[in-house]
């Protein structure tokens, strides 16, 4: 479409004043994370590591963020490995019923945190399973299988559909076939995976404040804090917790592209 | 596709089909139905006894409270996506067609990394912005404007709610649009359609399922957020998700809690079936 | 060469209501060049999957070495395909992708090895053994994709239309590779092609198949001088096909009333009845051209359409009153002589033998 000069330039700074939007929350909390102020505000006070310093000597941060490493590492490995069994059934397979199936899998992201709390908290407090650091592992399992299902479904997509008869053609059984051909032509994916549902799980705050009884994660804590008073600590949580959360999501880029770009030239 | 001759299910595909059939009816089907369960359960002395009674019910939908909030929350949830919508439009049309392929897949990329900060911390910034002496009326004060009061306003939660929504809306809008047959719109334009009615006549058309799912999922998110409205809106008028963290929290009122999260799933249900058959209902033509 | 190696036992095959393969019924001897052929769609693919285990017949029996294959899963069978896709494994280097099926089978690191680079130094490929499979060229894939199937040496090699990613000056080479290998080895070749030039310059029988049947089975040249029915003859083309009734049968040939003119034909074990409709097929270069009335035999007059040469070969496309349409295919050189040009008018002619009349079906 030709179009006048003047209206791309008024799309283009439109353009850039959306992204402003959704980035200054980000860029002013790192900003306020280093602000001597308690209540930061222009002009900016002192450059100071402070709220830094305070954070790093709260053994209840600490304690936070062990939980919620470990919460999202275990979240992680099982929600990969529900969703690597569900993409491989999906793309193997067709059954009766698969429909229903595949909903079962792909429809908790649809429904309200919130609603996912109540009812998980409810359920597990029913089943003696609540309060505890696997009762959060539990429940952003079932919240992010459906991210790792993608994933690797997308990855066994681009996969020659021949290339798993191929294997038993050459004499190999289904079980040597998954272990020698379908696990390593995953495995960008699994990775990718891995990071993306641990990048989701660390920073999930409802359903984990609703869970955890006293097994507080980091973001529970930030929901802890922010409930009492202006406490600029936040921003420095939020700063180290976005540092590692890139760092996740940039490797599983960083996994998939570059695998993907390799089998495309294949 | 890769067939078994053999279509009974073996040991072996039977090891990769249940293992989420198993988990997801123990800690997903098993807890929502516990949920509808848990509506008819009794209360007393805070300890839930299982019942069969509907009296959270009937408290609950005869109260003004709860319709006063109910409504509240689809209307400002409804302003929320028309807001996300309208915002998104433009910035998601320029880089659907006057982008380059590469500044497209970077501005998605971007428009990725607000998913993987904490929205906790970025609604905790907006705060200390929006507020009587933050960044914004602080600048207001130069030009000689202000101070607004933006906190605890509808305001407020409007922008909580964008800061939520608006990244997904604008890369959902784009992709949908980037993928419109490019010719049509040429063609649209030779045959002497103006800008503004090639925008109405055949690219709101052409890109119609895309767009009404980026609502759906707009309103999904907005429905079920209590962080925008708390912090940012002060819960002056509670929405649902207040009203149930409330009573979960603060007053161990799990059953009637369970019934707000019910409606709350029966209007989403709606709604998303509702768009989604206009979705994919057959148009009566981009002409 | 006579003793059959497969079997197959009035197979057929549906996939739902679907019926990709009606009733196949037929050997594949030991040692032989066995080419199946046909249009898209004729379950010639199924076919060679059936037997590599990939599909399950819906009826019937599929032996191989007198044992019924029926129930023996894929991986317990010795019936290593080459794919059209080829079917590498993009995660492991050549050399791995030629250990695979051994591994599979349990053969230790050692042998395997050196078994794998047998075959790589045998496929002309030793010096890519440890390169990954996505930098390697069509060819040399190609090659790779040979040495896995053979280094578990097996009995017969199962290839479906393994030529068909190539360039056309890669294929001929790939087909005297593949000849070559088979004479070596003598093993069995089954071969899947819908291209004829593969099928007839490589195989010692071709299977013609058509929607799920087999349309005939022959040598090449049987195929190419002789096609059993009208379906054959346009499949293998380069033939000219007339239709007509039978005006008059002797002991051993027939007169058939066309619109373009009554001709002679031998009536081999065809059974011709007076009056019925009859059809008949010359290859294209059985036909000759005179610019005069050559008076008796098989003629026909016909206008020059137009030329078509590959190489020094050249056919000629023309068409009588009738609207007849004729093909003659000869040396360029010996076309040179009659110096035609497009519209010019032309005698055709044929003697009666190199007629071949068709099964009516």
């Amino acid at each position: 479409m030709k179009q006048s000069r003047s209206l791309n330039v008024i799309l283009g700074i439109y353009v850039v004043l959306v992204f402003a939007f959704v980035f200054a929350p980000i860029i002013f909390s790192m900003i306020f994370s280093f602000n001597s102020q308690r209540f930061p505000t222009i002009p900016l006070g002192e450059f100071s590591t402070e709220w830094y310093q305070k954070v790093l000597a709260d053994p209840d941060i600490w304690k936070a963020a062990r939980n919620s490493l470990i919460v999202s590492f275990s979240t992680a490995l099982i929600a990969t490995f529900l969703g690597f069994c569900t993409a491989y059934s999906d793309f193997r397979y067709n059954f009766r019923f698969k429909g229903p199936y595949l909903a079962l899998i792909l429809l908790p992201p649809t429904i309200p945190l919130i609603i996912m709390a109540l009812a998980m908290l409810a359920w597990l407090s029913k089943i003696g399973m609540s309060g505890q650091l696997y009762s959060i592992v539990i429940a952003h399992s079932v919240l992010t299988a459906p991210f790792a299902m993608a994933v690797i479904r997308l990855r066994l997509n681009q996969m020659d559909p021949d290339l798993e008869s191929a294997a038993w053609n050459l004499g190999g059984s289904e079980w040597q076939t998954m272990r020698h051909v379908i696990v390593p032509f995953c495995k960008p994916a699994i990775f990718s995976s891995l990071f993306l549902t641990a990048a989701v799980s660390f920073d999930e705050f409802a359903v984990s404040w609703f869970v955890s009884g006293l097994n507080s994660t980091l973001p529970v804590v930030v929901l802890e804090i922010v409930q009492g008073n202006i406490d600029p600590q936040v921003n420095a949580i939020g700063t180290f917790v976005f540092l590692i959360s890139m760092t996740l999501v940039v490797l599983a880029q960083v996994f998939f592209a570059s695998r993907q770009m390799k089998s495309i030239k294949t | 596709m890769s067939s078994n001759p053999d279509s009974r299910p073996n040991l072996y595909a039977l090891t990769w089909r249940l293992p989420i059939i198993f988990w997801q009816l123990i800690f997903f089907v098993g807890p929502v139905l516990f949920m509808v369960a848990m509506s008819f359960f009794l209360v007393k002395n805070y300890r839930m006894t299982e019942a069969f009674d509907f009296v959270n019910w009937t408290r609950m939908l005869t109260r003004g409270f709860f319709w006063d909030s109910y409504w509240y929350t689809v209307v400002i949830a409804t302003a929320s996506t028309v807001c996300a919508m309208c915002i998104a439009f433009p910035a998601a049309f320029a880089l659907a067609f006057r982008a380059s392929e590469s500044t497209r897949r970077w501005a998605i990329f971007l428009l990725i990394i607000p998913f993987f900060t904490s929205y906790l911390v970025r609604t905790f910034s907006w705060f200390v912005i929006l507020s009587e002496s933050g960044v914004v009326n602080a600048m207001l004060g130069y030009i000689g404007l202000g101070p607004y009061t933006m906190l605890n306003t509808n305001f407020g939660t409007l922008v909580g709610y964008m800061t939520l929504t608006l990244p997904l809306v604008v890369i959902l809008q784009t992709v949908t649009m980037a993928n419109i047959d490019k010719n049509l719109i040429e063609a649209a334009r030779n045959l002497g359609c103006s800008a503004f009615r090639t925008i109405w006549q055949v690219i709101i058309p052409l890109s119609k399922t895309g767009l009404i799912i980026a609502a759906i999922f707009c309103f999904i998110l907005s429905f079920g957020d209590f962080v925008a409205p708390f912090y940012l809106g002060g819960s002056q008028e509670p929405t649902l998700p207040i009203l149930i963290l409330d009573t979960t929290k603060s007053g161990q009122q799990w059953p009637r809690a369970a019934v707000v999260a019910i409606m709350m799933m029966v209007t989403l249900f709606a709604i998303a079936f509702t768009g989604i058959a206009l979705a994919y209902r057959k148009g009566k033509g981009a002409k | 060469m006579s003793k059959p190696l497969v079997v197959f036992d009035k197979i057929q095959k549906h996939f739902g209501t679907f019926v990709a393969v009606k009733e196949l019924d037929f050997e594949i001897r030991e040692g032989e060049f066995l080419a199946i052929m046909g249009p898209s769609g004729c379950g010639k693919t199924t076919t060679l999957r059936m037997l590599a285990g990939l599909e399950a017949p819906t009826q019937g029996d599929i032996r191989l070495n007198d044992r019924v294959m029926n129930d023996v899963a894929p991986h317990e069978r010795d019936t290593p395909l080459v794919w059209q896709s080829l079917a590498l494994f993009p995660f492991l280097t050549a050399r791995e992708n030629v250990e695979f099926g051994l591994k599979m089978r349990g053969v230790d690191k050692a042998e395997r090895k050196e078994r794998a680079l047998k075959w790589l130094d045998k496929m002309g490929i030793l010096e890519f053994a440890d390169r990954d499979i996505s930098t390697l060229s069509g060819g040399q894939k190609q090659r790779v994709a040979l040495a896995r199937s053979l280094v578990m040496e097996p009995q017969i090699l199962l290839l479906d239309e393994p030529l068909s990613a190539l360039d056309a000056h890669l294929v001929i080479r790939m087909q005297a590779v593949l000849t070559d290998l088979q004479r070596e080895l003598g093993i069995t070749f089954v071969y899947v092609t819908h291209s004829q030039s593969e099928a007839f310059a490589m195989a010692d029988r071709v299977i013609i198949m058509g929607k799920g049947e087999i349309a005939q089975i022959g040598s090449p040249k049987d195929i190419y001088r002789e096609p059993a029915n009208q379906f054959v003859a346009e499949f293998v083309g380069r033939n000219n096909i007339l239709s007509g009734k039978v005006a008059l049968l002797t002991n051993d040939t027939a007169h058939i009333a066309t619109p373009s003119g009554d001709f002679t034909v031998p009536t081999n074990e065809v059974r011709l009845i007076e009056g019925h409709n009859a059809s008949f097929v010359i290859s294209a270069d059985l036909v000759h051209i005179s610019l005069s009335d050559p008076n008796d035999g098989n003629k026909a007059q016909c206008k020059l359409i137009s030329e078509e040469f590959v190489g020094s070969m050249v056919t000629l496309f023309l068409e009588d009153a009738q609207g007849q349409e004729f093909k003659v295919q000869m040396q360029e050189r010996e076309l040179s002589k009659f110096d035609l040009k497009s519209g010019a008018e032309v005698w055709l002619s044929w003697d009666t033998a190199s007629a071949h009349v068709l099964n009516e079906s």
